[in-house]
């Protein structure tokens, strides 16, 4: 039955959808098929940052007046559910939610003439320079040195799990300027070029057989002190400032909705003894056991979307849906695994790469299974790990 | 009932640990699998020479004829290595051999324990989700003797056997096993590594001529003969998991105990420590498993044990392999570090020889029988 009552975000959405159907072009579609963990393959995304940059559409959350599309949170939310309905790969993090709100929150006008546009466009990649050897969940700890010379900063140290720091042509890093005080309060945040003397990247081999985290080796490294964001030993307001630019920018569920609906889908095929695994009620409860924490998470994302409005601190929520989030991603990629068993076993790196003229054995979403259940073995480690979130929530909640 | 080795079982033991550490050190194995170079001759041929081979078989046979917690032992050992060479697959293929009363059958022992036929078994089907019995792979009559169609995944060391054992069904519907020359016309394989890097293949089998002598067993004996097969192979493989999971134990203690944030080692963390604990526990569960499914092999609990068996082994490897990876944090997501190696062994274990989903179905089943 139709209703009359067609709203705006009604029209909103086939507006996206018939732009993402006409403008996904079918190698942006592979490479969104062939996203095997959170990081789309690096040069359709790029490429497909580049077209959403076009139409205006690449920095949703952004302020309007330095190129986001104003558009309301459910709004945001109904774009990222759009996208992964056609299964396209999804923008990288760093230009758009990482350093660029870096740069708007705390970059002088100057800097933000001169670094916005390339981070937009896409046109520079912006590589993150946080996590070192030593400072992991203990980001406060890095030791990373940037000296004092003059107009300039040295930097001497060494950063790791800088995604695809392979491919960067820029870096955003957190340095520290003064050993005074506590951790915290000697850290800087430091724009510089990928290709300053004396900076070497090694890229590091993941689970799936792939290069995407990289090493990042500095030795006297010289940057100047005008590409700095904020003030001196005032880097970590900075990074904490970007993570809350996007309060409500959860959308675990935008992705894991239609993601589910395609394994279902598959369930419902006939195999060559004409059964269906939907039919094996062990699967089919399964199915609907996992459909239940996706709701969960996709509700809780919207009622936290919803009471924004009404001035409400997200609070413990953040924390909160990065850990329901990332378990239920991890749970999906379990019974995905299971639901390709044995079709899932073979090793197939060259199927894998986009434009690769090696079809997959199988099914290609047999081929995905166990790199994606691999890489998102990640998603309870990185981003603040589970376990340090969890006491983030219990304090959240229960006070300081 | 037993619940461990005994010295001499331990004994053989050492001397295979030595061996798997002087020429198994990780980055050696990292390189050898990125280079898909998994077999090597020169460490089958030393592996034989330790006896490693022979151990599970009769004296008539040609073997030292110990019992199978023996095997269990090597097991563990090349668990703990993440030895490459297929000694179990073959080994489990040659007991299948000698059970089986055909002569012709019999006669690859000599060769198998020598180190030199390899052998695989080739019964997995992704359709048949673990069930031994569910094959469509088709013996038809064709003049003197019969034709096979159908397809095999996921055949470990097929690449590097001589002999394939086939199950298939014959146009009455019984279950036959079939011993093929891997070479023989019609048979076309595809080779891979599974993702721990295993050597394994998918076989097809395109109107392959089989002569009447090629078929070892039908119907009731090749049914028993094919389910111990797969039930030895569980046991086994329950026993390689130990292994790895021990060796996960070790490595994952170590870290806890000298990885340091928040100026603490990890290991003073409580929720760090509960977490170790709960992987000690899901070991321990397998392990005490392991040892009540060896001792049924072969009697009237067979099946019930061996089921429960897989599914603790898909329930324990799971959570070991997770947890060692989220504990070592961002290092364990490299391929670098062994941890992520014995992380994808563990998963590849859960996925063969049927999931829990099975095994539990199984165990369901049989309880209404009872």
């Amino acid at each position: 039955m139709m209703s009359n009552q067609f709203s705006e975000l009604d029209a909103f959405r086939i507006e996206v959808r018939d732009f993402l159907e006409s403008a996904a072009t079918a190698e942006i579609r592979e490479a969104g098929r062939k996203t095997t963990s959170v990081f789309a393959p690096f040069k359709q995304a790029m490429a497909w940052q580049k077209i959403l940059y076009n139409k205006g559409w690449v920095a949703p959350a952004w302020p309007v007046e330095y190129g986001g599309t104003g558009w309301s949170i459910h709004q945001r939310y109904i774009f990222v559910e759009e996208c992964n309905r056609l299964e396209l790969p999804p923008v990288l993090p760093q230009n758009i939610q990482m350093v660029g709100p870096a740069v708007i929150g705390f970059g002088s006008e100057e800097q933000k003439a001169k670094y916005l546009p390339g981070m937009l466009s896409g046109d520079d990649f912006w590589c993150q320079g946080y996590s070192e050897p030593g400072a992991g969940s203990d980001l406060a700890a890095l030791k990373c040195r940037a000296d004092s010379d003059g107009d300039d900063y040295i930097l001497n140290g060494s950063k790791t799990w800088t995604t695809y720091g392979h491919h960067a042509n820029k870096m955003f890093a957190l340095v520290r300027t003064s050993s005074e005080g506590k951790p915290q309060q000697g850290i800087s945040f430091l724009l510089l070029d990928m290709n300053t003397p004396g900076i070497e990247v090694r890229p590091i081999i993941g689970l799936d057989g792939e290069p995407e985290q990289c090493e990042v080796f500095l030795t006297d490294a010289r940057v100047p002190k005008a590409n700095r964001i904020g003030e001196e030993n005032k880097g970590w307001s900075v990074a904490k400032y970007v993570l809350e630019f996007e309060r409500g920018g959860s959308t675990f569920g935008a992705w894991l909705t239609p993601a589910f609906e395609r394994l279902r889908t598959r369930c419902q095929q006939r195999n060559e003894h004409e059964l269906r695994l939907i039919d094996d009620v062990s699967v089919a409860r399964k199915l609907a056991k996992l459909e239940v924490d996706i709701s969960a998470v996709e509700h809780t994302e919207k009622r936290v979307n919803a009471n924004l409005k009404h001035g409400e601190n997200p609070g413990p929520m953040a924390s909160l849906l990065k850990i329901l989030g990332s378990e239920v991603m991890q749970r999906f990629s379990e019974l995905q695994l299971e639901i390709s068993g044995v079709d899932a076993l073979a090793l197939q790196h060259a199927a894998l790469h986009v434009g690769s003229d090696i079809a997959a054995m199988g099914s290609e979403a047999d081929m995905l299974a166990m790199p994606y259940y691999l890489n998102t073995r990640a998603a309870s480690i990185y981003a603040g790990s589970n376990e340090v979130q969890r006491s983030l929530l219990a304090k959240a909640v229960m006070g300081a | 009932m037993i619940y461990q080795y005994s010295e001499d079982q331990n004994a053989f033991r050492d001397s295979l640990r030595r061996f798997v550490q002087d020429h198994y050190d990780y980055e050696s194995r990292r390189q050898r699998v990125a280079k898909s170079a998994v077999f090597s001759p020169d460490y089958w041929r030393q592996l034989t020479e330790l006896g490693v081979l022979g151990l599970p078989f009769s004296e008539a046979d040609g073997g030292l004829d110990l019992d199978f917690p023996s095997l269990m032992a090597v097991a563990e050992e090349l668990g703990r290595g993440l030895v490459l060479e297929p000694i179990l697959p073959v080994t489990i293929a040659g007991r299948l051999l000698a059970a089986s009363t055909n002569r012709t059958a019999k006669n690859h022992l000599a060769g198998l324990i020598a180190g030199e036929t390899l052998v695989s078994l080739a019964w997995e089907e992704a359709s048949a989700r673990g069930n031994p019995l569910l094959t469509q792979c088709k013996l038809g009559a064709r003049g003197d003797g019969y034709v096979l169609n159908g397809k095999k995944q996921a055949v470990l060391a097929a690449t590097e056997s001589q002999l394939y054992i086939v199950s298939a069904r014959n146009s009455d519907g019984e279950l036959t096993l079939l011993l093929l020359d891997a070479r023989q016309a019609g048979i076309s394989r595809s080779s891979y590594l599974l993702s721990d890097g295993n050597s394994a293949a998918d076989l097809k089998f395109n109107h392959v001529d089989v002569p009447t002598n090629a078929i070892i067993a039908t119907g009731t004996e090749a049914e028993t003969l094919l389910k111990t097969a797969v039930s030895e192979f569980i046991v086994v493989m329950a026993a390689e998991a130990i292994g790895a999971m021990d060796q996960l134990l070790k490595i994952t203690q170590e870290f806890l105990k000298t990885r340091k944030q928040f100026a603490m080692p990890l290991a003073m963390f409580q929720s760090l420590q509960h977490r170790f604990a709960d992987m000690v526990i899901a070991t321990e569960k397998l392990r005490s498993l392991l040892w009540a499914a060896c001792q049924q092999l072969g009697g009237e609990q067979q099946e019930k044990a061996v089921a429960q068996l897989k599914v603790q082994l898909g329930e324990s490897a799971r959570y070991v392999g997770q947890q060692a990876v989220q504990l070592h944090g961002g290092i364990g997501m490299t391929d670098e570090l062994n941890v992520g190696a014995y992380f994808k062994r563990l998963t590849v274990m859960e996925l063969l020889a049927g999931q829990q989903d099975y095994h539990l179905g199984k165990l369901a089943d049989l309880a209404v029988v009872s």
